[in-house]
């Protein structure tokens, strides 16, 4: 393979990459905040493409405000399943807390399913599919703008992280929940704040990828790509996140090129069981102990 | 009293084939099937505590076992078949539950996630054994000279299955197995400070748990009597989890109860299959919030 060819099929690899990495950020967000994962991660982020789909098609919104329209809508259902469902039960085992997102998932994708439809939708695209040329090689509008629109996205998550109070309690949180509290910080309102960032950046990925994958209700599927990858980084470090999200695209991009093509929708699974048998802690994490 | 309840019950299950309809004949078939996965799951995630989300792949496995065997030995009496499907579901599940006893609560769920769609996507590539995508009508089973081509004889052959298990099941959890599992359920730390070797006892709940869903993926293939990859997808994984939150973790009779329930209303749901999902999502959520120990621990409330 040409030195060119293969630079397009690295750059596509990091765009899908740039996805997975926001997915996989959301998932740690919520995860560092409670100690437990949204498995309806991936649906929440499909009902904010739906709802900016909508908002496109039925309201007649131009297709950024239509976006942020999802975005929004995909934050304040998190805000409302948290306060309502998830913080009942947070005092209980992890293992609660993960059933109930699961169900969670399954009510959210059915219902979808049930206010728009369980047929595959077009979504309007963002950026241009047709590759241009920069030199000798050619890349698609639309890898440079999902990449770009990431890597702004994960500037502001920094910023929000290092600059913000609240970003510094959720740190602060993600750390010890106890001593946190102890210093003044309310843990409560950092859990809603965090389930509607990981909503936020969930949702972001959601209105990115539905143009490439077409909207529908089984895109919610694309939360086991992000566990990979933040599993990949080591679960609970955002910059493992980043860096899990665009190795797993490049690899996903890149297995078909060397291996037989029927295997590319199970990369991500084998990604992950050699990881996991291999080194659970992730290839940057570092090993946790725990108390009884 | 409890004698009687025990004989009450069995009368009412052996007799159910002579006054209820074929198809409810066949859809008590598939309750006891689903029973003996429900158990078997149980084993694993309500008594030692670790989340399956892979139990459609050691069904899928046992099924294809159960009919590759019978294709290539027609004669073989279906104990034996049944007894090899549970064999290699178990060997798989030895091989699977070794490496995954470094991992705990989400990253095993995660894994056994990953292990259910590799064994789908296994069973639609290797197509020149499981024809794949195309699907594989399973051969009737026989037990010595007959063959069992009714409905009525393979919900026997069911319910003398799913009995046999549930007894094993409630010998193994009152042994010293059993209450080892219950310890590293309420705490593996703590019950590793008391002298149980809990790797070994995950591995055994492991191995167990795969071995009773190969038997009951036998089962299943003779029971259905066509097997496809799609039948075994996550959300059948799903299902299985469902049944055991609702009728109890942790509880054999649990089990039987919540695979009763989830198959009868998976079946009188068919009409409406856009709402399915969103019915048993709220079970779960509503089981978690407002039951946390299913129908079992209601019912031993009250007693």
């Amino acid at each position: 393979m040409s030195g060119p060819a293969l630079i397009h099929v690295v750059v596509s690899g990091l765009a899908t990459g740039c996805i997975y990495a926001l997915v996989a950020l959301s998932l740690v967000i919520v995860y560092n905040a409670t100690r437990t994962v949204n498995f309806a991660q991936g649906e929440m982020l499909m009902v904010s493409a739906f709802v900016a789909w909508s908002a496109q098609h039925t309201a007649g919104l131009p297709l950024l405000a239509a976006v942020a329209c999802g975005v929004a809508a995909g934050g304040l259902l998190a805000f409302l399943v948290e306060r309502a469902i998830v913080r009942r039960a947070l005092s209980a085992t992890h293992w609660d807390v993960l059933i109930i997102t699961l169900g969670l998932s399954l009510a959210l994708r059915a219902a979808a399913g049930i206010v728009w439809t369980n047929e595959e939708l077009p979504f309007p695209a963002l950026f241009s599919n047709q590759p241009v040329a920069i030199g000798p090689v050619r890349v698609a509008p639309v890898s440079l703008g999902v990449i770009g629109a990431s890597l702004i996205l994960m500037l502001a998550l920094v910023a929000l992280f290092r600059a913000t109070r609240f970003g510094r309690a959720m740190r602060a949180v993600a750390q010890n929940q106890t001593a946190a509290r102890l210093m003044g910080i309310s843990v409560e309102r950092v859990y809603s704040g965090a389930w509607v960032l990981a909503a936020v950046v969930g949702g972001v990925a959601g209105v990115l990828i539905a143009p490439v994958t077409f909207l529908s209700t089984k895109m919610g599927l694309i939360a086991i790509n992000g566990f990979t990858a933040a599993v990949l980084g080591g679960f609970g470090s955002l910059p493992g996140a980043v860096a899990g999200g665009m190795l797993l695209g490049v690899i996903e991009n890149l297995a078909p090129l060397y291996l037989p093509t029927g295997i590319r929708y199970s990369v991500p699974f084998l990604v992950m069981i050699a990881i996991l048998v291999a080194r659970p802690r992730g290839l940057f994490g570092s090993l946790e102990r725990r108390k009884v | 009293m409890r004698v009687a309840a025990w004989a009450l019950g069995g009368m009412a299950a052996l007799g159910w084939p002579l006054v209820a309809p074929r198809y409810f004949v066949f859809l008590a078939t598939l309750v006891a099937v689903n029973a003996v996965v429900a158990i078997g799951l149980n084993l694993l995630s309500g008594y030692t505590n670790q989340l399956s989300f892979g139990h459609a792949g050691f069904l899928a496995i046992g099924a294809y076992t159960a009919a590759l065997l019978t294709l290539r030995a027609p004669a073989l009496p279906v104990p034996l078949t049944l007894l090899a499907a549970g064999l290699v579901t178990a060997l798989v599940g030895l091989a699977l539950g070794i490496p995954c006893l470094r991992l705990d609560g989400l990253y095993l769920a995660m894994a056994t996630l990953a292990f259910g769609f590799v064994v789908t996507e296994a069973i639609t590539n290797l197509d020149w054994l499981t024809r794949g995508n195309d699907g594989l009508r399973v051969p009737l089973a026989h037990l010595g000279p007959w063959a069992l081509d009714t409905d009525r004889s393979r919900y026997y052959l069911a319910l003398a299955v799913a009995a046999a298990m549930i007894l094993a099941a409630l010998n193994v959890a009152a042994t010293r197995t059993g209450r080892a599992f219950l310890a590293i359920r309420a705490s593996e730390i703590a019950a590793q400070a008391s002298g149980i070797n809990a790797a070994a006892y995950k591995t055994v709940a492991f191995v167990l748990s795969a071995f009773y869903t190969g038997v009951a993926g036998g089962l299943f293939a003779f029971v259905v009597g066509f097997l496809s990859p799609d039948a075994f997808d996550v959300f059948l994984s799903v299902d299985f989890l469902v049944m055991i939150i609702l009728g109890g973790l942790g509880s054999v009779w649990g089990g039987v109860a919540g695979a009763a329930i989830v198959t009868v209303l998976n079946d009188s749901l068919a009409g409406f299959q856009a709402y399915r999902p969103l019915i048993f999502g709220a079970i779960m959520i509503a089981c978690m919030l407002f039951a946390p120990g299913g129908l079992a621990a209601m019912t031993r409330r009250q007693s």
